[in-house]
């Protein structure tokens, strides 16, 4: 048995590093950068909407959107793209920008493949946001972090909930058909750093939580909310399995999804 | 660091006293910064943007039915009655970079025209060095007023002094000449030595702060509890009262229904997590 007295502790809410002001920071990365397809413009882009895709279904619903074009890319100078296929694929590290063109309104669409540490994403949002691109309107899709949620989640329920800007909030909004995400919980990562980025900016901005992370009934939601809400009347080119692959893809193998495997 | 003034709002000039959290065991500081925030009934006039603060977004924090309001990593609040501006943060620092974020939060509070800083801040209970059952849940304190860390105003008020303050120790020199900018963090190949006990102090991020705020010549206070990690929740309590007694207020006029008139955040219904499942019964 265990001696309640000496046995070590739980682990602590910070690590000992995060409160030690004389912890040698990482070294600096270059900044991101975007790669256009028009690279000599020397005015930004202003989209309608700046739609960006960070969740696994909403990665796969946008890939599938029958009427893009391949625009640009973000560059993450530490993310090698080893592997990546000359058509843009779903398997890539990648963050493609496509422009879509939806009942008059000029849409880009960030597609972002890959996953990056917190302390990048203040740059990447910044990159995205504000300097080459100045969207009207951002609509982020991200997931609900289970280790930053208060409430109770299972897998058996299947959801989306929003949180928005200030200058979002006073119009009408994007997403109409959602709830609020609730008090006491938190979004972190780039997720978070898109939209806070927004709120400084003051662009309407929302983001678009969904739960569980992968599979076929929160692709579905989402499906819902993006034709309902989002881009009505627009095509998804969705096969007749559409929605297994839907549940199949994102389910990552880990232990293959390294550089030594490309 | 980016200032974001909330449309229709501004700076009360007589808001001149700013409370604000370090990161420290138990989040403390933060928790007390709640409390005082949603006692006090204070505004939020905008938020701050540092590249140094790790990202995090929410729901609002403090009213009963929350409506949408977004909470950021770093939040603005003021109370013109109670004649202080309270900074929240929610989300830790980039590892490494406490000390550009001190930096920055120093440049803002001078920028303002804030006249003292109260940080708020616990310590670890492991490293209590004398144990002092007669005093109950004592506050510590640390101080610019005088070069050793003293202060009357709050020896008056029945605390201690810092005893593990030496402004001539290695590190809090070392931490004086960052926060002046004489030297770069990169020069910390001057610490030869491995950190020993007394290095624990200096070390942690009210120190930073408190170094950073003495350097741009703003009157500073740190306030400190010890405490352990678990439900500290009380612990909050005790900084913030200790908080409001050194600015003059009293929580019993505050309008809340918790003993003494304190306020309680409606986010911190679910602070510990759901409730359990009571099907399991």
């Amino acid at each position: 048995m265990e001696d309640v007295l000496t046995e070590l502790p739980p682990p602590s809410r910070f690590f000992l590093e995060d409160l030690n002001n004389f912890t040698p920071p990482t070294p600096p990365l270059p900044s991101p950068f975007l790669l256009l397809s028009n690279p000599n413009s020397k005015t930004p882009l202003r989209p309608s909407l700046l739609i960006i895709a960070l969740s696994t279904p909403s990665l796969y619903l946008l890939h599938h959107l029958s009427s893009k074009t391949l625009t640009g890319t973000l560059v993450l100078p530490e993310i090698s793209s080893s592997g990546n296929s000359v058509e843009p694929s779903l398997k890539d590290k990648s963050c493609n920008l496509y422009a879509i063109t939806h009942a008059n309104e000029s849409i880009i669409l960030a597609n972002f493949q890959y996953s990056v540490p917190s302390e990048r994403t203040h740059a990447i949002a910044k990159t995205l946001i504000g300097q080459q691109i100045i969207p009207e309107r951002v609509l982020i899709f991200d997931c609900i972090q289970s280790r930053n949620f208060r409430g109770r989640l299972s897998t058996d329920d299947t959801f989306a909930l929003k949180l928005e800007t200030a200058v979002e909030r006073k119009g009408v909004p994007l997403l109409k058909s959602l709830n609020y995400f609730p008090s006491g919980s938190v979004i972190e990562g780039l997720g978070a750093a898109l939209l806070g980025r927004c709120q400084m900016k003051n662009i309407k901005g929302s983001l678009c939580v969904s739960w569980p992370e992968l599979g076929g009934s929160v692709t579905s939601t989402l499906k819902s909310v993006l034709l309902k809400d989002v881009l009505p009347g627009l095509e998804l080119k969705i096969d007749a399995n559409g929605e297994d692959e839907g549940l199949r893809f994102g389910h990552k193998h880990h232990y293959i999804d390294s550089d030594l495997y490309t | 660091m980016e200032f974001n003034l909330e449309e229709g709002k501004h700076l009360y000039d007589e808001c001149s006293t700013l409370i604000l959290p370090a990161l420290s065991i138990g989040n403390v500081g933060q928790l007390a910064v709640d409390l005082l925030i949603a006692s006090t009934n204070a505004e939020r006039i905008g938020c701050l943007d540092d590249p140094n603060v790790l990202p995090c977004v929410g729901n609002d924090a403090y009213i009963p039915t929350p409506q949408g309001d977004l909470a950021l990593p770093l939040e603005a609040y003021e109370s013109p009655s109670s004649a202080l501006t309270l900074i929240q943060q929610r989300s830790p620092v980039v590892k490494g970079r406490m000390i550009e974020y001190a930096k920055n939060l120093a440049d803002f509070a001078a920028a303002c025209g804030k006249k003292h800083v109260i940080i708020l801040s616990s310590l670890d209970f492991g490293r209590w060095q004398t144990i002092d059952m007669s005093s109950g849940q004592q506050i510590y304190y640390l101080s610019n007023t005088t070069v050793d860390g003293a202060d009357d105003q709050c020896e008056k008020l029945g605390w201690k002094r810092m005893k593990e303050y030496d402004p001539n120790q290695k590190l809090w020199k070392y931490l004086n000449t960052l926060a002046e900018g004489s030297v770069s963090q990169d020069d910390i190949s001057l610490l030869e030595d491995d950190l020993g006990e007394e290095d624990y102090y200096p070390s942690l991020p009210f120190a930073a702060m408190f170094s950073c705020f003495k350097a741009k010549g703003l009157k500073v206070t740190c306030l400190l509890c010890y405490c352990s990690e678990g439900d500290n929740i009380p612990d909050a309590f005790h900084l913030a009262e200790a908080a409001c007694n050194l600015v003059g207020l009293r929580p019993d006029t505050f309008k809340g229904n918790e003993g003494g008139g304190w306020v309680i955040p409606f986010s911190w219904q679910s602070v510990y997590g759901p409730p359990p499942d009571m099907s399991l019964f």
